[in-house]
């Protein structure tokens, strides 16, 4: 699962050796027309559900996205539920009653300032987590002294399954651009994932670890595997800045458009804490 | 030594007036010679040879004073002078050699293969042409630059590793797209559509360390040529350009000569030596980097490996006076390994078996057999997440080239080729039993390519000469037992494979033709200026697909498929060739103008490694290029060197990207100049250097944000593509090379070559990119990256014994 992150081990270490160096310059950027922005998830979790809905700002803006306030959310899902969701506060919508279910279809549906946008999305299967354990590693080349977590689980047969692990330290997400970890099963199709490390930034003594495993269906891994690369694209080996995909439409094409993403996934997951 | 440099230059500028002039006079009335005219022609033929070493003579002149006709000899040393029957007084001169006049008595075709003494070891020094000047005005071929690996040698080079790739960066029409990138962008072209020739074998991959380094051995080197458009109908396979690097030919050395060299990143070692004399000679060079020597003696460092060697082998062989064989051999790797947590090596490695039959004195036939392949590996070697990595391309070639001398007016070149492709695009293995890693494998593929030409040389009046032909290249991509698909969805976005079909091993899936006509014409304006006109259609069958800025060693290679379509350009260019103050100055402008088919390009976030469905991550698209080059070289005295400036853009349009709008190449680059200078103040001391101004690349900003999860999502509207240019591009290089006290008594000669890259330390920024700050997610930042921040002095020794 590492194979991406050595990668580019090798090559920050190499520009990292021949001198290379980085600051920050001030570049003034235009301003673009500002777009709705989608955050949403159901899960096979109790609810409620919740979509943040917002609005893109200018590159450099520091400040919180502004809310869409007011709109009407609803999600259905392929059994015939509806649920309209409710403001809690400005810009976020909570679900009241659905449950998210493996192998359901769900769809979202958003009316603000005259336009309707619509995104899919479906809960897809995830193995569970067997079991989370600890190694400490000292003086291991290529590794940073500490302790690391091992994941030890199943991954399912057949090609086509797709997850994001997600690492909570002291129950906060370890958020930082590069601990957006996607993968898809190609290269681990039915294999048993044995004692790999999910990260190469050790814990400490103490520390409670949460790893959850999430599915993903193949639209929303590519969002998100897109997003990785754009918020990494750093480098010589970086690729064009561009867009990554959205599977929020507007149900007139030539409205305005969407950024985000309504996703379902289906979680396991797994808590250790760390022993000296 | 001032006088006998002038007096050489006089005597040969004295020649080419003469010979100008032949044409013309024959018109008027037919040569009046002193020779006896008898009835008939025969033909003189035969090698030039320095005296000493046995190196073939190129360019150097065979003329009949009396007669006012003369040729000049191949790249092989080689001519062939088609002459009346009877007595004649032949005289061969080089600059830099003794002349020598030999009283024949031709009945017959005529063998003569005299060796010329080099006049004066400084004289030789000083001259940096490979070809002389007057060829710049007179030849057919445009849009040619050659380089001597002399002068490449007195350049200042970064870190003291002379280069190849860097050295052709500072040529009219060739730009880069980074600092550190490798491979190099002719006149719009991608890295890929380079054809890089080392002794006929096709290099995939030209650099060491991803690009700060070529992959050429300088001491192994003997010049290049890159030809950015009028490519000879030869040649083919590649869209913009050959680069033909050839290696040092053993000389048939007399006794053993070594050359050798210790810098900061790598030290070379050449020998060359005489197998049996006069006849097979031998030239063996290895260079390796030892950066990872120095990590030894770090504790923490003890396992990590990080180096890179090239190996070279000539062997020259005359089997008779009109036989001669040539073997060529090259490996060149680069190796990281993270001790065992981390391995990744990668290089090329070929050869060339040639045989060159002169089957009269006006056919020559040339045999070539060749092998080369680019591939390579990564993985973890132990543990839980053991695997290996692996990709591959592999050709094959057979080719066949004549040339014949017509008449003294039309030289035929015809010859054909074929190759075999073999694409091995990825293979990953699990390495123990307990791997996470299952197996994944991404199709072989296999293909054809095959091409024929003929071209004709023709002088068509004393001003108008032209070489025009056409080459006609087939391709087949042929199944390797694998399930064919094509691709279906939205455009811009993967597609979905569709519609798998299975054909028989080694059945032609697909198979594309191209008709390929080649022209150029040279009309002399005055004894010292001409215009040439060019046009060329080019193919291109094999594709190297990268999504990066600049290309990795992972990118793979692909062939034309069932959906990928060959690549096609047509270029035309238009030039004005003069030379200035006698041939001290070479000038030229020359404009050119080029359109490009079925260019590739990527859908946004596509992954082009380890996917079995990369086609469907491919977009196609137009390319157009044009633009003017303005290029003055000295060629004598005590300063020499070059100052070239291009003015150009390279665009281009694809559906899927920019909103289906042109948008300008990441190459592209308005402004690119380039001086160099080379020096020589005593016959010990010469000092060089560079200058380099570009305006800044482009590159894709983004105006607008979003918060995902937390993270910040950058968002550029209207989905523009290379939108902004990065900073100006400038940098001062400069040299030094002082040899060691002259004494006759000694064979080991030594130099010290001291070298300051980018002097005055700006930091040149690689590439402007965008991120969230590390420390408050909130907030987002523009970086550059400058791929080196300092001034980079270096020295290095360098000896021949």
């Amino acid at each position: 699962m590492l194979v991406c992150f050595r990668l580019s081990f090798v090559f920050f270490l190499l520009t990292a050796a021949l001198s290379s160096c980085t600051d920050v310059i001030p570049i003034d950027l235009p301003t673009a027309e500002s777009e709705l922005a989608v955050e949403g998830t159901v899960t096979d979790q109790p609810g409620p559900y919740t979509v943040l809905l917002t609005r893109t700002s200018g590159y450099f803006n520091d400040q919180p996205s502004p809310a869409v306030r007011g709109a009407q959310v609803i999600i259905t899902d392929n059994e015939g539920a509806a649920d309209t969701l409710r403001e809690t506060e400005p810009g976020r919508y909570q679900t009241h009653r659905l449950r998210g279910k493996i192998g359901n279809t769900y769809l979202l549906t958003v009316r603000t300032e005259g336009e309707e946008y619509r995104a899919a999305t479906e809960i897809k299967r995830v193995p569970p987590i067997d079991r989370l354990e600890q190694q400490h590693k000292v003086k291991e080349a290529g590794w940073k002294d500490g302790y690391y977590v091992l994941y030890n689980g199943p991954e399912l047969p057949g090609v086509g399954d797709y997850y994001r692990f997600k690492l909570y330290q002291n129950d906060t997400l370890r958020n930082k651009p590069d601990e957006l970890i996607v993968r898809d099963d190609a290269l681990y199709d039915g294999k048993y994932i044995s004692n790999v490390e999910l990260t190469d930034r050790p814990f400490r003594v103490g520390d409670k670890v949460r790893v959850e495993a999430l599915s993903l269906p193949q639209d929303y891994y590519y969002f998100l595997n897109e997003m990785f690369t754009q918020i990494n694209n750093v480098g010589l080996f970086s690729s064009p800045p561009s867009n990554v995909r959205t599977n929020v439409l507007n149900r007139n094409a030539s409205g305005p458009k969407a950024v985000g993403y309504f996703a379902g996934t289906a979680v396991q997951s797994a808590t250790i804490t760390i022993q000296p | 030594m001032k006088t006998r440099i002038k007096s050489a230059l006089s005597l040969s500028l004295a020649t080419s007036l003469l010979l100008a002039a032949q044409p013309a006079l024959s018109q008027t009335g037919g040569a009046v010679g002193t020779g006896t005219p008898a009835a008939g022609n025969a033909t003189l033929s035969g090698y030039l040879l320095d005296a000493t070493t046995g190196t073939p003579l190129v360019g150097a002149s065979v003329f009949v004073r009396a007669l006012r006709t003369g040729v000049n000899t191949d790249e092989k040393g080689f001519y062939s002078l088609p002459l009346p029957l009877g007595q004649h007084v032949v005289t061969y001169q080089v600059l830099g050699y003794a002349s020598r006049n030999e009283q024949i008595n031709l009945t017959s075709n005529l063998t003569r293969s005299p060796r010329l003494a080099a006049q004066n070891l400084q004289t030789q020094e000083v001259l940096v042409t490979g070809s002389r000047a007057e060829d710049h005005v007179k030849k057919t071929e445009m849009s040619v630059n050659q380089l001597d690996m002399k002068t490449v040698k007195l350049m200042p080079a970064l870190l003291g590793e002379v280069d190849v790739v860097r050295s052709i960066q500072l040529l009219p029409g060739v730009a880069t797209v980074g600092e550190g990138a490798t491979g190099f962008n002719v006149r719009g072209g991608g890295i890929d559509q380079n054809l890089v020739l080392m002794d006929e074998m096709p290099v995939y991959n030209v650099s060491h360390l991803f690009g700060l380094f070529s992959a050429f051995n300088p001491d192994a080197v003997q010049d290049m040529k890159l030809y950015k458009g009028g490519i000879p109908a030869q040649y083919g396979g590649r869209l913009s350009s050959l680069l033909d690097v050839r290696l040092r030919d053993g000389h048939q050395a007399e006794q053993v000569k070594v050359n050798g060299g210790i810098g900061l990143i790598s030290s070379r070692l050449a020998v060359e030596a005489p197998l049996i004399k006069d006849r097979t000679s031998v030239v063996v060079a290895g260079r390796r980097s030892y950066g990872d020597l120095l990590l030894k003696l770090v504790p923490e460092q003890r396992d990590n490996q990080a180096y890179f060697y090239d190996l070279s082998l000539k062997v020259n062989h005359r089997i008779s006076a009109r036989d001669q064989l040539q073997l060529t051999g090259y490996r060149g790797r680069d190796a990281f390994n993270f001790a065992n947590v981390f391995k990744n090596n990668w290089g090329n490695m070929g050869g060339t078996a040639r045989w060159r039959h002169e089957f009269s004195p006006r056919l020559l036939g040339n045999f070539s057999g060749v092998v080369a392949q680019y591939d390579y590996e990564l993985g973890v070697p132990s543990g839980t997440q053991a695997f290996n990595w692996s990709s591959k391309i592999r050709n094959y070639t057979g080719k066949a080239d004549f040339t014949y001398l017509l008449n003294d007016r039309n030289t035929l070149s015809a010859g054909a080729s074929g190759t075999r492709y073999q694409f091995e695009p990825a293979t990953v293995k699990p390495l123990s039993a307990e791997s996470i890693f299952g197996g994944l494998k991404v199709d072989e593929q296999q293909a054809g390519e095959y091409a024929a030409y003929l071209e004709n040389e023709q002088t068509i009046s004393p001003r108008l000469q032209a070489q025009y032909g056409l080459r006609v290249s087939v391709f087949d991509f042929l199944s390797s037992g694998t399930p064919i698909l094509e691709y279906a969805g939205t455009l811009g976005q993967h597609l979905e494979p569709v519609n798998p079909r299975t054909y028989r091993n080694g059945e032609v899936v697909k198979r594309y033709a191209n008709l390929e006509p080649r022209a150029s014409v040279r009309y002399t304006l005055t004894e010292t200026s001409s215009l040439k006109a060019s046009y060329n259609r080019t193919a291109q069958y094999i594709h190297l697909v990268s999504n990066t800025t600049a290309a990795s060693p992972l990118d793979v290679w692909t062939p034309s498929t069932n959906n990928i379509r060959p690549e096609r350009a047509d270029q035309v260019a238009l030039g004005y060739f003069r030379n200035l103050g006698g041939e001290a100055y070479e000038a030229s402008v020359e404009v050119f103008g080029k359109t490009m088919d079925n260019q590739i390009d990527y859908v946004n976030g596509a992954n082009v490694l380890l996917n079995k469905n990369m086609e469907g991550e491919l977009l196609y698209g137009r390319g157009r290029a044009y633009g003017a080059e303005f290029f003055v070289k000295k060629n004598q005295g005590p300063l020499t060197g070059w100052v070239s400036y291009t003015l150009s853009r390279s665009e281009r349009q694809i559906n899927g990207i920019n909103a289906d709008r042109w948008y300008p190449n990441k190459y592209d680059k308005t402004h690119n100049l380039s001086v160099v200078g080379l020096y020589t103040l005593s016959p010990r001391l010469s000092v060089s250097s560079n200058f380099s101004y570009s305006t800044g690349v482009t590159t894709t900003f983004p105006n607008a944000r979003f918060v995902y999860e937390g993270l910040v999502v950058p968002v550029v509207s209207g989905d523009a593509r290379n939108n902004y240019r990065i900073p100006a591009y400038h940098r001062l290089d400069l040299g030094a090379t002082l040899k060691n006290r002259p004494n006759p008594n000694r064979r080991w000669q030594g130099e010290w070559v001291f070298s300051i890259y980018n002097v005055y330390a700006r930091r040149n920024a690689y590439g402007i990119y965008f991120r969230q700050n590390e420390d408050d997610a909130r907030k987002t930042e523009a970086v550059r990256l400058s791929v080196f921040g300092s001034a980079l002095p270096s020295v290095s020794y360098n000896f021949n014994f």
